[in-house]
């Protein structure tokens, strides 16, 4: 196939994940909360920056929020290791398959290149060495209009028409974020882009209150978690500065 | 009868003036640094020249469009696997050149029973800073050059002499002059190109080129006018300021129009 940087991968012997035994008893760096809705001017992807093995906090400034290109986002829930690897294989699939073609690959051809890797990753998956849940967020430029998917393990692709949550944090925001939606003061859709980046902080606060192995705020550390927007412009990330001014002022009970 | 050594001598001989003859018909490449990054120019008709390679390489040819294809995607793949399997700053343009293309370009180049790459490459290698900026070019027999400020692709080397003599002794600075003198140094080889074609001159020696003298401005000008009925100006950047990795963009007629001398801009519209 024309433009498969995956498949030229695969021709030198590359082979993805850890398939064979099952991890059993082994602690692996695992569990996240990750979101992404639709607000008024495209999609907001955020994520907490914790990782742990079992019970122990590997690392508190993980970056789960991934840019795999100028207009597309991929955020990572399960083992971090296939996780990146996986961002790693789409980052260079795109560009490869847009400096070989001489074309973007289309946003559909996206989000398959990453069902696809899904399911070669399936043995690692079912072995315990190598779930991974993302979630893949970008702008379709054909389309005009910017969009969510969400995975599961085997490489199912679901569109988040107005949101979509993953990682062991996700349950709890979940429920609110249909709340909100459903009867809050305004549709998600419909909020500016400092009344979304409140929400998401509200939410990854509130994921981290009830599941230890989502990481919250730390002001002392200056830790926020990672907040990414995609527009027609392309990606950006939020400033610490600014998560910062917005916490202090619109999540912090003490405001 | 290639095995005895005098015949091998005269059939890699013979290929060469061959080859030599090919290329007489090509748009010259130019490929100038500025503050803004690297640009490449040429001219051509419809299929474009100008190529991305990697984050911070970009690739100008003339030759056989095949060839070209071919030797983009060695370099495309090259560079995009080492990419992944080591990093984004292990891909060089000097080892993409030297131990990637090159062995393989001289080796079709002296196996006289295959086809030679009828196929000439200039890479350009925009630096972490301004004045660490590379360029690599090399020939269809795999000799290969390594350039800084700027570099030329033309269909002979007096031709590309030539070329060098104006941009030497030019300052470059902002992306405007950047543009300014890889027109003219662009209009320089064509016309010389030209002249040695119709005064029948030796393509490699080019004789016929070095005795014409350079032209002044307006006549350089009026050449390229006169191209742009057949042909349209193709200008990428490797861009130092663009956010992200991949730092090639591809300067697009809005902004040739600001670029551009006044007399050429409103020729593009």
């Amino acid at each position: 196939m024309q433009g498969d940087f995956y498949q030229l991968l695969k021709e030198q012997g590359y082979v993805l994940g850890m398939s064979g035994q099952a991890g059993v008893g082994q602690a692996l760096t695992t569990a996240t909360t990750i979101l992404a809705f639709k607000y008024r001017d495209g999609v907001l992807v955020a994520g907490d920056r914790r990782a742990t093995a079992g019970n122990m906090v590997m690392y508190d400034r993980t970056d789960k929020v991934l840019e795999i290109d100028r207009h597309s986002v991929m955020a990572i829930a399960g083992v971090p290791a296939t996780a990146y690897e996986m961002v790693r294989i789409l980052e260079h699939s795109f560009k490869y398959y847009r400096r070989t073609q001489l074309q973007e690959l289309s946003f559909e051809g996206k989000l398959r290149a990453l069902s696809k890797l899904l399911k070669e990753n399936v043995p690692a998956a079912l072995a315990g060495t190598g779930a991974v849940v993302p979630i893949f967020a970008g702008y379709d430029a054909e389309q005009e209009s910017a969009k969510i998917y969400f995975y599961d393990i085997l490489g199912a692709e679901f569109e988040g028409v107005e949101y979509a949550v993953s990682g062991s944090g996700s349950p709890t925001i979940r429920g609110i974020l249909h709340y909100v939606n459903t009867w809050g003061e305004q549709p998600l859709s419909a909020m500016s882009e400092e009344q979304a980046a409140v929400q998401a902080l509200r939410l990854l606060t509130s994921a981290a209150e009830f599941d230890s192995a989502t990481g919250g705020v730390n002001r002392e550390a200056g830790l926020y978690p990672v907040v990414k927007l995609i527009t027609p412009n392309g990606v950006t990330a939020m400033a610490d500065p600014h998560l910062r001014s917005l916490f202090e002022s619109n999540v912090s009970k003490g405001s | 009868m290639y095995e005895e050594p005098y015949r091998w001598v005269e059939a890699v001989g013979n290929r060469r003036q061959y080859l030599d003859a090919q290329f007489a018909q090509g748009s010259p490449v130019v490929g100038v640094s500025c503050d803004q990054g690297i640009l490449l120019m040429t001219m051509s008709k419809g299929t474009p020249k100008l190529y991305e390679i990697y984050d911070r390489l970009a690739l100008g040819g003339m030759g056989h469009p095949a060839d070209l294809e071919k030797l983009r995607f060695t370099l495309l793949e090259m560079a995009h696997v080492e990419g992944f399997n080591r990093s984004a700053s292990d891909v060089t343009g000097s080892r993409l050149i030297k131990y990637g293309i090159a062995p393989v370009v001289k080796q079709a180049f002296e196996e006289v029973f295959k086809a030679p790459f009828i196929a000439k490459l200039l890479l350009g290698e925009l630096g972490q800073k301004a004045g660490k900026d590379g360029f690599l070019t090399i020939n269809y027999d795999g000799v290969f050059e390594e350039k800084n400020r700027y570099a030329v692709l033309a269909a002979s080397s007096s031709v590309e002499q030539r070329m060098v003599e104006y941009l030497r002794p030019q300052s470059c600075v902002s992306l405007k002059d950047a543009v300014d003198l890889a027109i003219h140094a662009w209009a320089i080889g064509d016309r010389a190109q030209r002249h040695t074609d119709d005064t029948g001159g030796d393509p490699k020696d080019g004789k016929g080129s070095s005795d014409q003298p350079v032209a002044d401005s307006q006549t350089l000008m009026t050449h390229i006018r006169q191209c742009m009925q057949g042909k349209s100006i193709e200008c990428v950047l490797l861009d130092r300021h663009v956010a992200g990795t991949s730092k090639y963009r591809t300067l697009g007629s809005g902004e040739l129009e600001t670029l551009l001398p006044k007399d050429l801009s409103s020729a593009l519209t």
